[in-house]
C-alpha cells in the first residue's frame, strides 16, 4: 500500500499487520506461485517486445514524435485562469471565499497565540505535557520554546505553530471521516488511493501558482497547498487502523446487537485511535516539511528566515532557523502522542500512589496557565519575546564549515579517497554520467516492456499493465530524457542508503547503546528542511549530480537504518533461542535466521527510501542536479507551469513504478 | 480487554477538545476584534502597506529603507512579504500586495496586468540599471588578458572543464526564475562548453565561492546591482552587442548579449486612492546601484537589522529621501519582448 513517505517508527509498527506476509512462509509461497504460474503472460510481453523492435528499431530513447502538446495544454488551463482569476463566478464566490476563510482562520489563531503571550504558550504546551504524565515532554517544551525566542524567531515561529495547527485541523476534520467510508467500502478506497498518491508525490512547487491565483496568496493558499501535501496520512491510517480491528471484536459487537454506527463509534474508533494518532504526527511531519514552500508563496513563518538566510548565503543562519522547525516538530510530535497515549491508557493505573492527586495537579496547572498568560499581558509586553535576549548560531556554524570545508574539500585532505571533490568527480565521471547514458540510451520499447517483465515476474499480469503504463506515461509526458537523469541518481542514492542504512540497523541491533545515539540524528535528519543543507553539499560535493544524490541520501537515509533495525528486534525470541541452541555463531544467526526473518521489514525499508529519495528530486533541482526536480523549479521560478506539472507528474508516475515493484505480491485484504 | 474502559476517556476527550475548540474560537473572535480596533485608533484606520521581498538582497535592501520611511514620514503600517517573482503579481493585482519596488522584465505579466487588465500600475523606473551576462573572477582575467571576451572563451574553454560537463567546459547558470539565454549563446557562438544549471542562486554562490576562494578558473552568469560584486570582484565577458534585431530571434538562436533591464516598480491599482500619499512615494523613490548595494551590504556581511541599515542610510541621504516625499514620479519605460 503505502507510497507514504512514513518515517515514524511507530508508524511502520502499525502498518505492519497489513503490508507483510508473516516471514519465510510466506516467501515460499511466493516461489511456489511463481514456479506454477503460466508464462503465457511473459511470452506476450517478450513478443511485444520483439515486434516494437522490428518496427521501432534500437533508436535510443522516447519518439518525441508521439509526445502529445500536454504542456501547453496545462499552460492554457493556467493561462486561462489567470485571466478569469478576478471574474470567474466559480473562482470570486467560492473558490475565493474559501481560501479568505482559511486564511482569516489562521490569522485568528495566530492572534489566539499572541494573545496568550509567551510566557502564556509555553505554560499552555507544557501544562499539557504535565497533565499527560510526561515530565521529560514538559521540561522539554520549556527549553525548545525558550529556543523559539532566544534566536529572535518567536513570532515567526507562532505563525508556523498557528498554521500547523490549522493544517491538522482540517486534515482530521476531512480526513478521518474519508478514511471511515474507505475502509468501509472498497469501492471508495480504490477511488481514493491513486489520489492520495498522487497528492502525497507530486511535489509542491508544481501546483503552487495555480493555489496562489485560485485562493490568494498567504495563509489562505498556504494552508490548502499545505493540507493537500499532507492530508493523506490520516486517511489511510484510519483505514488502516479500522481493518486491523479483529474480526472477533466486530462479531462481538455485532452480537450484541449493535448497529453499524454503533459499532463504529464504540468499537471501531476507539481501538483505531492509536494508528489514527499515528497519522495525525505523521500530517505534522509532513506538514512541516512544505514549511519553506510555503513561505515562497508568502505564508511567512520560520520559511522566511531560512529562504533569507540562502539570499546571502549564509547557513548558520538558516540552520539556526532550521532547529526551530526540528523542535516544533518534536514538539508536536511527543504532545500529540502523550495526550493519545494517555487517553488510551488502562485505568489500572488509577490504584497507584501518586505525589499529587490528578484533580489538584489539574487545577495547579490550571492556575499555572492563567498566572503565565496574566504575566505575559502586563509585565511582559504582550506577545512578543524580549528582544534583548539573542542568540545567533550563525557565526560559530558559518566558521566551523568553510574550516571543514578546507580541509576536506581539496586533494589529499583524505587519505586514499583524496578528498569530497575528488569523490563527487569520480561518482560523477565513473557512475553517474554513464549510467544516465545507459539509462537514456533505452530504446522505449525494451524500457517500456522490460519494466513490464519484472512486474510480471514480481506479481503477475496486471503489476505488468501497470508498470508498462507508467513507463509509457513518462514518455507521453515529454519527460522521457530527464526522467533517465533522475532515475540514475535515484538508484545511486538508493545504493548507498541501502549499502550504509543496513549495516547501521544491524549494528544497532546488536549494540543498542548505538541505537540511542543514532536516535535523535535520524530525527534530525529526517525533519531539518533539506534548504538548510543545500549550500552546505555544494560546498563538499560542487554544484552538480553528486551534490543531488548527497541531498537525497541524507534525506532517505533514516528509514533504511530504522527499518531494518525494526525488523530484527521484532523477531519472535524463541527463533533465536533456536538458533542459539543450534550453536549458531553471530554471524551465523544473523544470515540463516535473523534476516531472512526481518526480510519483509527490510523489503519495506527499500521501499520507503526510494519514495523519500523520490520526494527529495527537488532539492537535487535545486543544487545542479538536473533532471524533473529542476523543471519543476523551472515550472514555478519561470512561470511555465505545464513543464512543472507535467515534470511533477512525471516524479509521481516513476514513484508509483517503483512502489509497484518493490512492494512484492498485493497483499491480500482482510475479509 | 480495555475497551469499555476507554470509551467513558475518549468521551472525556471528545468533551474537553470541544471545550477547548469552542473557547479558542470565542478567544480568536475577541483576540482579533481586539487586535483590529486597537491598531484601528493608534494609526487611524490607515491600512498597512505591503511590500513584496524577492529572492534577492537589493529586493530586500529596497524594503527596508521605503518601510522605515513610509512608516516614520507617512505613519501607515508596512509589512515585508517573502514572496516568488510569479506570485507576486497577481497578488499585486489582486491587492493582498500594494507594490514591487524592483521588477526585473517579466513582459508577458506587464502585458496581463498593466496593459491587459489594468489591476497594475507601473510605478515608474527604481534608478539602477539591471546588467545581465558573462562573468569570471577577476584573478582569471588577470592570468588570461583574453578572456574580456567571448571570442577568449572560445579559445580557453578547457579551462572551465569540469567531471559534471567532461569533455566539454561548464558554464555555470543560477536561479531558474531568472530568464537566461546562456545555452543559445554557446551553441550560436559555438563555443565547446555546456550550460550547468545551479537551480538556485544560494548554490551558484556557494559553487562560485568555492571556486573563488582557491582562485580556479570559473564562469557563469550572473548580474548587477548585486552586493557580492563588493565582496568578490568580477569581471564581465564581453558578448556580441546587443541589437534589436537579435531580441526578435527565437529563443535559441539569440546570439548577442543581454539587453539592459530598466529595474522597475510596480503598485496595485488602488493604492493611491487608499494611501495616496504612499502611492506618490512609490512612485518617486528612487536610487542608485551603489546606494542599495551598500544598505545590501550592511545587512548581508555586516550583519546589520534591516531598520539600522535603513536608518544608516536615511539619516546619511536626507536630501534624497526628501525628494521621495515631495518630488515628481519617477520615468516610466515598459519592459521590452524577451525580458
Amino acid at each position: 500500500m503505502t507510497v507514504v513517505a512514513e518515517s515514524n517508527e511507530r508508524a511502520e509498527v502499525a502498518l505492519k499487520p497489513v503490508q507483510l506476509p508473516p516471514g519465510e512462509r510466506a516467501n515460499k509461497l511466493v516461489a511456489a506461485k511463481l514456479l506454477q504460474r503460466p508464462y503465457s503472460g511473459l511470452f506476450v510481453l517478450l513478443l511485444a517486445m520483439v515486434i516494437s523492435a522490428i518496427y521501432g528499431g534500437f533508436q535510443s530513447g522516447f519518439p518525441t514524435s508521439w509526445v502529445p502538446n500536454v504542456t501547453t495544454w496545462f499552460n492554457s488551463v493556467a493561462n486561462w485562469i489567470t485571466v478569469h482569476q478576478n471574474t470567474a463566478p466559480f473562482f470570486v464566490h467560492f473558490l475565493t471565499p474559501i481560501g479568505n476563510w482559511l486564511g482569516n482562520s489562521v490569522n485568528a489563531v495566530t492572534d489566539v497565540l499572541n494573545w496568550l503571550s509567551w510566557p502564556g504558550v509555553i505554560a499552555l504546551f507544557a501544562g499539557t505535557a504535565v497533565l499527560a504524565g510526561k515530565w521529560r515532554v514538559a521540561i522539554f517544551v520549556v527549553i525548545a520554546m525558550f529556543y523559539f525566542g532566544l534566536i529572535g524567531l518567536w513570532s515567526a515561529s507562532m505563525s508556523t505553530l498557528a498554521l500547523m495547527s490549522v493544517a491538522v485541523l482540517i486534515s482530521v476534520v476531512l480526513g478521518v471521516p474519508l478514511g471511515i467510508a474507505a475502509a468501509a467500502s472498497r469501492v471508495v478506497e480504490e477511488a481514493i488511493r491513486p489520489i492520495l498518491d498522487l497528492m502525497q508525490m507530486l511535489p509542491a512547487y508544481a501546483y503552487l501558482v495555480p493555489i496562489v491565483l485560485l485562493f490568494g496568496i498567504g495563509n489562505s493558499g498556504g494552508i490548502i497547498a499545505t493540507v493537500i501535501y499532507a492530508i493523506a496520512p490520516v486517511i489511510r491510517l484510519t483505514m488502516l487502523g479500522i481493518h486491523s480491528v479483529p474480526y472477533e471484536t466486530v462479531e462481538a459487537g455485532k452480537s450484541f446487537g449493535s448497529n453499524k454506527w454503533q459499532l463504529l463509534r464504540k468499537v471501531q474508533l476507539p481501538m483505531a485511535l492509536k494508528p489514527i494518532v499515528l497519522g495525525i504526527n505523521q500530517v505534522i511531519m509532513m506538514a512541516l516539511s512544505v514549511v519553506v514552500i510555503a513561505s515562497l508563496v508568502g505564508t511567512g513563518g520560520l520559511g522566511d528566515p531560512i529562504l533569507q538566510a540562502l539570499n546571502i548565503v549564509d547557513v548558520g543562519d538558516a540552520l539556526t532557523a532550521g532547529v526551530a522547525i526540528v523542535f516544533m516538530a518534536m514538539i508536536l510530535d511527543r504532545i500529540v502522542s502523550a495526550v493519545a497515549e494517555n487517553v488510551g491508557r488502562n485505568v489500572s493505573t488509577k490504584g497507584q500512589k501518586q505525589l499529587i492527586s490528578p484533580r489538584n495537579l489539574r487545577i495547579a496547572v490550571g492556575a499555572l496557565v492563567i498566572v503565565a498568560i496574566a504575566l505575559g499581558n502586563v509585565v511582559g509586553g504582550g506577545g512578543s519575546f524580549p528582544a534583548g535576549l539573542s542568540l545567533s548560531l550563525s557565526a560559530p556554524v558559518n566558521s566551523f564549515l568553510s574550516f571543514l570545508q578546507s580541509h576536506l574539500y581539496h586533494f589529499s585532505s583524505i587519505p586514499v579517497i583524496g578528498g569530497t571533490s575528488n569523490l563527487s568527480s569520480f561518482t560523477t565521471l565513473e557512475i553517474l554520467n554513464p549510467l544516465t547514458r545507459i539509462i537514456g540510451d533505452f530504446p522505449w520499447w525494451l524500457a517500456i516492456f522490460g519494466t513490464g517483465v519484472i512486474g510480471y515476474l514480481i506479481a503477475g499480469w496486471r503489476r505488468a499493465v501497470l508498470v508498462s503504463i507508467g513507463v509509457t506515461a513518462i514518455g507521453l509526458l515529454g519527460m522521457w530524457t530527464d526522467a533517465s537523469v533522475t532515475l540514475s541518481q535515484v538508484l545511486v542514492a538508493l545504493v548507498l542508503c541501502v549499502a550504509i542504512g543496513i549495516p547501521l540497523g544491524i549494528a544497532a541491533y546488536w549494540w543498542p547503546p548505538l541505537e540511542k545515539v543514532l536516535r535523535p540524528i535520524l530525527d534530525v535528519l529526517q525533519t531539518m528542511p533539506a534548504f538548510v543543507y543545500l549550500i552546505p553539499v555544494v560546498l563538499f560535493f560542487s554544484v552538480g549530480n553528486m551534490a543531488g544524490v548527497t541531498a537525497s541520501f541524507v534525506y532517505a537515509l533514516a528509514p533504511a537504518v530504522r527499518l531494518t533495525n525494526l525488523g530484527l528486534r521484532q523477531i519472535k525470541v524463541d527463533m533465536i533461542e533456536a538458533g542459539n541452541s543450534f550453536g549458531a555463531t553471530r554471524f551465523q544467526m544473523l544470515r540463516k535466521v535473523e534476516l531472512p526473518a526481518a526480510r519483509p521489514t527490510i523489503v519495506l525499508a527499500i521501499n520507503q527510501t526510494i519514495m523519500l529519495v523520490l520526494a527529495e528530486v527537488i532539492v537535487a533541482g535545486l543544487v545542479g542536479a538536473g533532471g524533473l526536480g529542476y523543471d519543476v523549479v523551472v515550472g514555478l521560478g519561470r512561470d511555465e507551469f505545464g513543464l512543472g506539472l507535467s515534470a511533477g507528474l512525471a516524479i509521481v508516475v516513476l514513484g508509483i513504478v517503483f512502489d509497484r515493484l518493490t512492494q512484492g505480491r498485493p497483499a491480500g485484504r482482510r475479509s | 480487554m480495555s475497551i469499555s474502559s476507554r470509551i467513558p476517556r475518549l468521551k472525556r476527550l471528545v468533551r474537553w477538545g470541544g471545550a477547548i475548540a469552542a473557547g479558542t474560537v470565542l478567544l480568536s473572535a475577541c483576540g482579533s476584534s481586539s487586535s483590529s480596533s486597537s491598531s484601528g485608533s493608534s494609526t487611524a484606520a490607515k491600512p498597512t502597506i505591503t511590500l513584496v521581498t524577492n529572492s534577492w538582497e537589493g529586493s530586500l535592501a529596497n524594503n527596508v529603507v521605503a518601510q522605515y520611511v513610509i512608516e516614520k514620514d507617512l505613519h501607515y503600517p508596512v509589512k515585508l512579504l517573502d514572496l516568488a517573482e510569479i506570485p507576486a503579481w497577481p497578488a499585486t493585482a489582486s491587492g493582498s500586495v500594494s507594490a514591487v519596488l524592483e521588477v526585473w522584465g517579466h513582459y508577458n505579466h506587464y502585458q496581463t496586468y498593466v496593459v491587459g487588465n489594468h489591476e497594475v500600475i507601473n510605478a515608474g523606473l527604481e534608478g539602477p540599471t539591471g546588467n545581465i551576462g558573462w562573468y569570471i573572477p577577476t584573478y582569471l582575467l588577470k592570468q588570461h588578458p583574453e578572456l574580456a571576451t567571448w571570442q577568449g572563451v572560445k579559445a580557453d574553454w578547457k579551462l572551465f572543464v569540469t567531471p559534471q560537463t567532461a569533455p566539454q567546459g561548464e558554464f555555470l547558470d543560477g536561479a531558474p526564475s531568472y530568464v537566461t539565454n546562456d545555452a543559445a549563446l554557446i551553441n550560436t557562438l559555438g563555443l565547446n562548453m555546456k550550460v550547468v544549471y545551479a537551480g538556485s542562486e544560494a548554490a551558484q554562490l556557494s559553487q562560485i565561492e568555492t571556486a573563488y576562494k582557491a582562485k580556479k578558473p570559473i564562469i557563469f552568469y550572473w548580474y548587477t546591482p548585486q552586493y557580492f560584486n563588493h565582496v568578490y570582484s568580477f569581471s564581465q565577458v564581453a558578448l556580441p552587442p546587443f541589437t534589436q534585431a537579435c531580441a526578435k530571434l527565437p529563443a535559441a538562436k539569440i546570439d548577442c548579449a543581454y539587453p539592459p533591464y530598466y529595474l522597475y516598480k510596480i503598485m496595485n491599482s488602488k493604492l493611491p486612492t487608499t494611501a495616496p500619499s504612499v502611492a506618490k512615494f512609490i512612485q518617486a523613490f528612487n536610487w542608485t546601484a551603489a546606494d542599495q548595494n551598500s544598505v545590501s551590504y550592511d545587512m548581508a556581511v555586516n550583519k546589520m537589522s534591516g531598520s539600522a541599515a535603513a536608518a544608516k542610510f536615511v539619516n546619511s541621504h536626507q536630501s534624497l529621501v526628501q525628494s521621495w516625499l515631495t518630488g515628481a514620479p519617477t520615468p516610466k519605460k515598459a519592459p521590452v519582448l524577451g525580458t
